[in-house]
């Protein structure tokens, strides 16, 4: 890790939905171990998985995310008992559909990361990270987003033209 | 290329004689428990002004029960009327319904959902060889060629559990399960193939909101893609929220959808939105071996769990 | 337009190694709504937290965001700083720069940029964040202490004689748990049971506690101050309110031959037993898998014998539920044994030492049975093959513990001054006998401890070895001990009478099964989580729920007393109010959107959502809507996912606030 660093042409924004209970506090133990991993990652913090819904996901690839992680605690160490077992199926659902409406799935990852798992958590976000590096941006959300939208040009050829006839 | 028939066979006849049958029982059954007060309506079908077209009928004199009919046409899920169209009628009785096989299913799934109890209504099921796909010509009989993709593969044709079924199935001719043939074409594509596909169905998406309005689930009465404050779904009719609306409405039917198609039929612009709910339909089966039926079930696939469900997809 | 005021802490040098603080500062004072960001060498000191306060009047800010540590480090501070300077404590939000950005990133360029992303985000949140209210829960001042071990007993005496009624609940049929099996203690060397009785005739004695000996958890519902525990009381087959304790059953029963379990299998007991003497309740139990009756129906002997007719076959599981408004868990451990492996399990078998089959390698608490004047031989050290005394005895440590590619990383951490008492009490015991300890390295922090080690070796003249042991076996009736002694670099083989294993310390069998009904949670060896490592050392992450003892990790006694009495001195903090504050995070519906699909009903895990009716004024019923009781309401928002119209909403985490977060992104 103390290698110098790689520079990459490009840098993926990677969105973490995670759990406060397991996955939030396995971060802080990746932190308070001192372990590395790519800065690529934003965590937005909830109390349990149950709580997060699809359309965030949906949202999060809309707003630019290249890769989308969701983490929990594992089967059996739920703070609300079953939350991550409500999201599981949840998710293994929203999975199906992104993949039938033709979504990259190697772009949203799952995992459990418990709170002692610092260690696997720096694995979660560096694979994740490393794999959406190689695969390019996520262009489709984004081309659906500029689609149809005024670029903001005054001089497009459009324009031009329909000024010309005017 | 939606509901309409794809003309992958010769066009033979459906024997559609049961229908007559059909609209009898429902006409003398309609008129019985109206005049004996064990009904205050009944929700059904009558003829529309033009010929061979049908249209949805609430009849509560027992003089009328005569308007009542079945045929081919009859195409729309009634199931609608007993939620958010009826929102704010005053409940008086029990109201009876005509129910085909897939109608029942939704009142079975809305029955799940507390919004209806089958102590309040009654209902007419009705033996169906199938309606017309949407491109049907009105005054044609019931063809394989113009019959609707639902009923190609429709498993619910007597619908069991109902308080009285009417009439009895005639044989059918060989159907191409075109909606299945489709399906396997798409999950062979590659994913990106796959989003090139939707990525034209859904531009061509108005957002004229039909398929929520003819949906018997979706009943909310403010719609999460309706809310600015957060706003999870851009409203205007635009690529990105066309997509994000359509992948919303599938999720929220997930384990819930009966699959009538209705939404399908409705869309003006003919995008195979029942591909979507069958998807989902299909995930619920293999996943948890959910499958909408024709009794309630008091959880669906996604309002409940089990300890071993599928984690494979989970690092 | 909020304003917002942003406090970026250097955390000394902690997170401005790696980040440019300042230029988060500057970057962020630049965004709209924000009144004020600065930064701060400690915002959690005094000063910090001065500054903090002084900000909130001078700049009107009506939302802060503390870029710092991690808010399970940090929250509760700056919130209270918050409500100090009478700013609602739930408009103030951290932003995680040092565990997740500072602590994991080298680059400085990058680590700035993220810091500002995360900050940026929070900044978001704040602004879309809703002044909340305290929820106030009544406190049923009633505690259940499960495990009648040690830890139990303590904890349960401490909280009684403040005033307040215990369940006290133990598995076994009577209190008193592994240290009721104990010979002498060290490093004192006084008899265990002589201070240990005392402290269960006390629990027996005690008007505020109720003994639910032979019972097991078998339900928890509820949450802090309202907890609905259901207790089986399994059939015990004797009617506790009519036995006497006389014992005459015991000496009747015909069936004597069945080994004890408190002896380690050394000594036998009869079907209907009292596990130890002193047993407390003295009530016997009918082992139903080896009584007589049981098995053939003939027998009866006890029933005719007993004078009280207290026998009861018939006698069947009972379950009740209790009101408790706290739970202190004090499962305790077992010894790790070296047979095969369990099934499933990771921890791998000592194959390599018999598989358990050697009749005269035992472990370290079949060693205090043999040693104990109350044990099967009357304190005299006998092999338990031949019932001879042996004159070579090697104990070897570290069996199991601090072994990873046995499975188990951790240090037991009692072996060590268990070990050196054995050899203590084996000289004292056979004076011509020799002592042999294969072990790592000697672990002795404790008052008196080195002291007492460093007696077993000089004075004692226990040998001890530096070495592990590969294998062992027997060899015509002696057993060949093979190992190393690594401070001369030698094989060293002594052909021993008896073997001593200290085995390591586990948790419980089902101890992750009693979690999950808990909603607890544990680490990879099923040992109890405490809810911070340093700070919060017996209390759990589910509030309401304490731990004490071995079941937290590996403990000697003066510990586990001390962390019982810590827990105690918990639960009496929380019994010392009629009401407790709650965190405000709980779901709330939105009765107009509602739809009454009750979905959030299905999927709540509390059981926390209920069917309410809305009437018009003349009472006719208008709509049925979902209703979340806050005072059940566990907080984990699966509800809102669930909820096809969004019409019930998680305080704290609404979809306001999350959107606002990925919109910013």
């Amino acid at each position: 890790m103390h290698e110098t660093k790689e520079k990459h042409d490009f840098e993926p924004k990677i969105v973490a939905f995670v759990c406060t209970w397991c996955t939030y506090a396995g971060a802080d133990l990746a932190g308070t171990s001192r372990l590395h991993y790519p800065s690529n990652v934003r965590v937005l913090k909830f109390p349990c998985t149950g709580r997060i819904d699809p359309v965030f996901i949906l949202r999060a690839f809309q707003r630019g995310a290249d890769g989308v992680l969701v983490s929990g605690c594992h089967p059996g160490d739920c703070h609300y008992m079953a939350g991550n077992l409500h999201a599981r199926r949840r998710f293994a659902a929203f999975r199906g559909l992104l993949d039938f409406v033709g979504v990259d799935l190697n772009r949203l990852q799952f995992s459990w990361v418990s709170a002692a798992e610092g260690g696997k958590w720096v694995e979660v976000v560096t694979d994740l990270t490393e794999r959406i590096r190689a695969m390019g941006p996520m262009e489709e959300f984004k081309a659906l987003e500029t689609e149809e939208c005024w670029s903001g040009e005054l001089n497009s050829p459009e324009l031009q033209e329909a000024y010309n006839n005017i | 290329m939606n509901s309409t028939a794809q003309k992958l066979e010769t066009s033979t006849p459906i024997d559609t004689s049961c229908y007559a049958d059909v609209t009898d029982a429902i006409r003398k059954e309609a008129a019985r428990i109206l005049a004996d007060g064990t009904v205050t309506a009944v929700v059904g079908y009558k003829a529309g002004r033009r010929a061979g077209t049908t249209m949805p009928a609430i009849v509560t004199d027992p003089a009328e029960a005569g308007g009542l009919i079945f045929s081919p046409a009859c195409v729309n899920n009634l199931a609608l009327y007993l939620t958010k169209a009826k929102k704010d009628v005053v409940k008086k009785g029990r109201i009876a319904i005509v129910a085909k096989g897939c109608d029942m299913r939704a009142l079975a799934g809305l029955m799940g959902e507390s919004q209806i109890k089958r102590e309040e209504i009654f209902i007419i099921g009705v033996v169906c060889a199938g309606v017309k796909g949407s491109g049907a010509v009105n005054s044609e009989p019931l063809t394989t060629g113009n019959l609707a993709r639902k009923c190609r593969e429709c498993t619910v044709r007597t619908p069991e559990g109902a308080d009285l079924v009417a009439g009895t199935m005639p044989s059918l001719p060989e159907l191409t399960p075109v909606e299945a043939l489709e399906m396997a074409r798409l999950e062979a594509m590659t994913p990106a193939e796959r989003w090139a596909f939707w990525k034209e169905q859904f531009s061509r998406c108005v957002r004229c909101m039909a398929c929520r309005q003819v949906c018997p689930f979706c009943y909310c009465e403010q719609c999460l893609c309706d809310k600015n404050r957060p706003q999870a779904v851009e409203s205007t009719p635009r690529p990105a929220g066309n997509m994000a609306w359509h992948i919303v409405r599938a999720m929220h039917l997930a384990g819930r959808c009966a699959g009538c198609a209705e939404c399908e039929r409705v869309c003006p612009m003919e995008i195979p939105l029942n591909l979507l709910n069958r998807k989902m339909a299909l995930e619920m089966k293999e996943l948890y071996g959910f499958e909408a039926g024709l009794a309630p079930q008091e959880k669906g696939p996604l309002s409940s769990y089990k300890e071993d469900d599928d984690q494979s997809f989970i690092k | 337009m909020s304003r917002i005021g942003v406090f970026v802490c250097h955390c000394g040098e902690n997170i401005s190694r790696t980040v440019d603080v300042e230029r988060v500062a500057a970057e962020i004072g630049k965004l709209p709504g924000v009144a004020l960001a600065t930064d701060y060498k400690y915002m959690c000191s005094d000063p910090g937290q001065g500054l903090l306060k002084k900000a909130i009047a001078e700049h009107r800010l009506d939302g802060l965001v503390v870029a710092a540590c991690s808010p399970r480090m940090h929250e509760k501070t700056f919130r209270n700083a918050a409500k100090a300077a009478g700013l609602n404590p739930f408009l103030c939000e951290m932003a995680n720069i040092r565990e997740h950005c500072s602590w994991v990133h080298e680059d400085r360029e990058e680590a700035t940029a993220k810091a500002i992303d995360i900050v940026r985000l929070m900044v978001e949140r704040v602004k879309k964040d809703k002044a909340l209210q305290p929820i106030t829960v009544p406190i049923t001042k009633r505690a259940l202490v499960i495990g009648g071990g040690i830890a139990g007993i303590q904890a349960a005496l401490d909280i009684a004689d403040c005033g307040h009624q215990v369940l006290l609940v133990e598995r076994e049929p009577s209190i008193g748990g592994h240290m009721a099996q104990l010979s002498e203690t060290f490093p004192t060397l006084d008899c265990s049971q002589c201070i240990m009785t005392p402290k269960m005739v006390d629990v027996a004695n005690h008007p505020n506690i109720t003994l639910h000996t032979w019972s097991e958890i078998e339900n928890v519902d509820g949450y802090i101050g309202n907890f609905q525990v259901t207790i089986r009381k399994k059939a015990r087959s004797v009617d506790m309110d009519k036995c006497t304790g006389c014992g005459v059953c015991m000496a009747k029963c015909p069936q004597k031959k069945i080994k004890s379990t408190f002896d380690r299998g050394l000594g036998t007991r009869p079907a209907i037993y009292v596990p130890f003497p002193q047993a407390v309740p003295n009530t016997p139990v009918i082992d139903r898998e080896n009584c007589t009756y049981f098995k053939s129906g003939k027998c009866g002997v006890c029933a005719k014998v007993c004078g009280p007719g207290a026998v009861d076959y018939d006698q069947q599981d009972e379950l009740i539920t209790e009101p408790v408004g706290a739970i202190v868990v004090a499962t305790g451990f077992e010894l790790y044994t070296i047979n095969e492996k369990p099934k499933g399990s990771p921890i791998k078998g000592y194959g390599e030492f018999g598989h358990g089959t050697i009749p005269d390698v035992i472990d370290g608490m079949t060693f205090e049975r043999l040693a104990s004047a109350s044990g099967p031989t009357g304190g005299k050290i006998l092999r338990p093959s031949d019932g001879r005394e042996p004159k070579q005895v090697v104990f070897v440590q570290c069996v199991g513990s601090r072994a990873r590619e046995k499975g188990i990383s951790y240090c037991s951490k009692v072996c060590c001054m268990y070990t050196a008492k054995h050899t203590m009490l084996y000289k004292h015991k056979v004076h011509d006998g020799q002592a042999y300890v294969f072990f790592m390295d000697a672990r002795t922090p404790g008052k008196s401890y080195d002291e007492f080690w460093r007696r077993a070796v000089e004075e004692e003249e226990a040998v001890y070895i530096r070495g592990m042991v590969s294998r062992l076996y027997q060899k015509g009736d002696k057993i060949v001990v093979m190992g190393s002694d690594i401070s001369v670099g030698v094989q060293v083989e002594i052909e021993a009478d008896l073997v001593v294993l200290a085995t390591a310390v586990q948790p419980r069998q089902g101890a992750d099964a009693l979690a999950q009904k808990l909603g607890i949670s544990y680490d990879t060896y099923n040992f109890y989580s405490e809810a911070h490592a340093k700070l919060k050392p017996v209390e759990c992450a589910t509030a309401g729920i304490y731990l004490a003892g071995a079941c937290q990790g590996p403990k000697d006694i003066p510990d586990t007393v001390s962390q019982a009495s810590a827990a105690a001195a918990k639960v009496m903090t929380l019994f010392s109010r009629d009401q407790l504050e709650r965190e405000p995070i709980v779901a709330r519906v939105n009765e107009r959107n509602c739809v009454a699909c009750f979905y959030c009903k299905k999927v709540c895990p509390y059981g926390a959502v209920e069917e309410k009716e809305i009437r018009d004024r003349q009472g006719n019923l208008v709509r049925v809507v979902a209703y979340v009781n806050p005072g059940v309401c566990g907080g984990c928002g699966t509800c809102q996912a669930t909820c096809p119209s969004k019409s019930v909403e998680l305080e704290g985490y609404t979809d306001e606030q999350v959107m606002a977060m990925i919109e910013a992104l």
